[in-house]
């Protein structure tokens, strides 16, 4: 049969299939090193060096102390602070990869939305957060609009970009195949997209986070800004660093949540 | 061999831009037949590949295949590329799968896996239906590009230096792997097979072409005598073949040769060669 003839013409060494997990990056001695070396010295500064105010300087284990005591606070505010958090910034990625996708194959839209996007997308979003909370009924929602702004541009700049970067041979490829626009767009644009699209989303994220806190210390009567905000008020600062330590912790989970996904999604990419 | 036409190229131009890359065209390819094209960088096998298959439109003239004219791409004419034109995201079945689906949208999931998976044996690359392009050599991702062709159905397959970048040991396998694909289809799909190299070009094709370049024009044409199946050994120490590839050579080298010297002349050298 066909078949074996041409079998017997090739022989293939078949390599060992890559496996498609999900793999953190352990981070090197390096970094440990230096994260304890700060510690260290902000250990030390508290205790041994005369400080002109002390109270401003909370030692670690009074910040932990105070991490530890309201820590249910604090999870409260962070699923407060999600609350804003997730709605907004997943319809702007949801928005802006449709839009991306859809803008950077497109001439005549390329075209018309570009010359908007490139004046509207350096306005600093913070701006917006006064109008919004006069604009709309609740905090939530201005909040929610503000966060979608801010994730918004930078998942559609680089999605356009990341489209409009495709190498030619895969849309040759997808006329050749005769693929209809959608599937086009689906299967083929927005894999291709991909790497594009999540550096747009980790931009974006970052940003979510700084707005979703900017607009708390604004308006909020919860979630982790206004919590940092509250305490810093009463000259509370052992809970306030300790707020602010949480959120970092919180970013840099989400974070490396978003580097996860990434690295699970991109595994094709060399 | 009938004598239906697959293509007729009637004189095509066409320009990138303000550069001319090919004038005045006349080709007429057979139906079932295997062209080789041969002609050095610059003299437009791309362009005319691309021409034929119906990504570019030509500035003039006129191209048809089967009786009709090329408006468009179309799944009726495959093409692989130079780099290979496997979606490095997706696993060999699954660009199979997506030909397959494209080329008969009445095959279930299932049905589609299967057929891939016989493609892939039937390239050689049996067990290796779930890897991706990046976990493979060179050699291996343009037999899976060729796989793929054959998922397509197409009749006409269009070639643009598919070994270009392959060892020799794997171009000879892969050389006589489109070879008998070819033969024992029935009907025998057209192919144009675009190249720069001389033996592989008599040993592949039916009839060469060559093409001259700036801008690329057809410079000559042989029909290739040996009987098929070929078989490199013998033909590779036949003085026959020698002969034709000399004869091509010649051709072709003074074509290249004129240009070299003009080149060198232009860029304000006192001799030339």
């Amino acid at each position: 049969m066909i078949e074996d003839t041409i079998a017997s013409l090739v022989q293939v060494p078949v390599s060992r299939p890559r496996e498609r997990t999900w793999s953190f990056r352990i981070p090197g001695w390096e970094g440990a090193l230096f994260i304890l070396a700060l510690l260290g010295l902000w250990q030390g500064i508290t205790t041994w060096v005369k400080l002109p105010n002390p109270a401003l300087f909370p030692s670690i284990p009074v910040t932990l102390r105070a991490l530890w005591s309201s820590l249910p606070e604090l999870l409260k505010g962070t699923c407060y602070s999600f609350r804003i958090l997730v709605p907004g910034y997943f319809s702007a990625v949801a928005l802006g990869i449709l839009w991306g996708l859809l803008v950077g194959t497109t001439g005549w839209l390329h075209r018309t939305f570009s010359p908007f996007a490139r004046a509207a997308a350096p306005v600093p979003p913070t701006v917006f957060i006064p109008y919004a909370i006069a604009l709309l009924p609740t905090f939530r929602l201005s909040a929610i609009f503000v966060v979608f702004i801010g994730a918004f541009w930078p998942v559609f700049i680089n999605t356009a970009a990341g489209a409009a970067a495709m190498p030619c041979r895969h849309r040759d490829n997808a006329r050749i195949l005769g693929l209809s626009r959608c599937s086009y767009l689906r299967r083929v644009v927005f894999r291709a997209a991909l790497p594009h699209i999540f550096s747009g989303m980790g931009v974006g994220l970052a940003l979510s986070f700084i707005l979703l806190t900017v607009a708390e210390l604004f308006g909020a009567n919860a979630g982790l800004g206004h919590f940092v905000q509250y305490y810093a008020d009463f000259a509370d600062y052992p809970r306030m660093v300790a707020g602010i330590v949480f959120t970092g912790a919180v970013t840099l989970l989400s974070m490396g949540l978003l580097e996860l996904v990434k690295r699970r999604a991109l595994f094709w990419v060399r | 061999m009938n004598a239906a036409p697959g293509f007729t190229v009637e004189d095509v131009s066409f320009a990138y831009g303000n550069t001319p890359v090919l004038q005045h065209i006349n080709l007429t390819i057979q139906a079932g037949e295997f062209l080789c094209l041969l002609g050095p960088s610059g003299s437009g096998k791309t362009a005319l590949q691309r021409l034929l298959a119906g990504l570019e439109r030509p500035a003039s003239g006129r191209i048809t295949w089967r009786g009709a004219a090329v408006t468009g791409p179309s799944i009726e004419r495959g093409m692989v590329f130079q780099d290979y034109s496997l979606y490095p995201w997706m696993t060999l079945v699954d660009n199979i799968g997506l030909a397959l689906e494209l080329s008969d949208p009445s095959l279930t999931k299932a049905m589609r896996r299967e057929r891939a998976a016989e493609y892939l044996a039937a390239v050689g690359l049996q067990g290796t239906g779930r890897q991706y392009p990046f976990e493979l050599s060179g050699g291996m991702r343009q037999r899976a590009a060729i796989a793929r062709i054959l998922a397509l159905s197409s009749s006409a397959l269009l070639l643009d230096e598919p070994f270009g970048a392959l060892d020799p040991l794997n171009r000879a396998r892969l050389q006589d792997l489109l070879t008998a694909i070819w033969s024992q289809a029935t009907p025998r799909r057209t192919v144009v097979f675009v190249t720069h190299d001389v033996e592989e070009a008599i040993y592949l094709g039916d009839r060469v072409v060559m093409l001259g370049s700036s801008p690329g024009r057809v410079i000559g044409e042989v029909a290739v005598p040996f009987p098929r199946p070929r078989r490199r050994r013998e033909l590779f120490t036949a003085p026959e073949f020698h002969r034709l590839s000399d004869t091509i050579s010649d051709h072709y080298h003074s074509e290249v040769l004129e240009h070299i010297h003009e080149a060198w002349t232009m860029t304000g050298l006192k001799e030339g060669i």
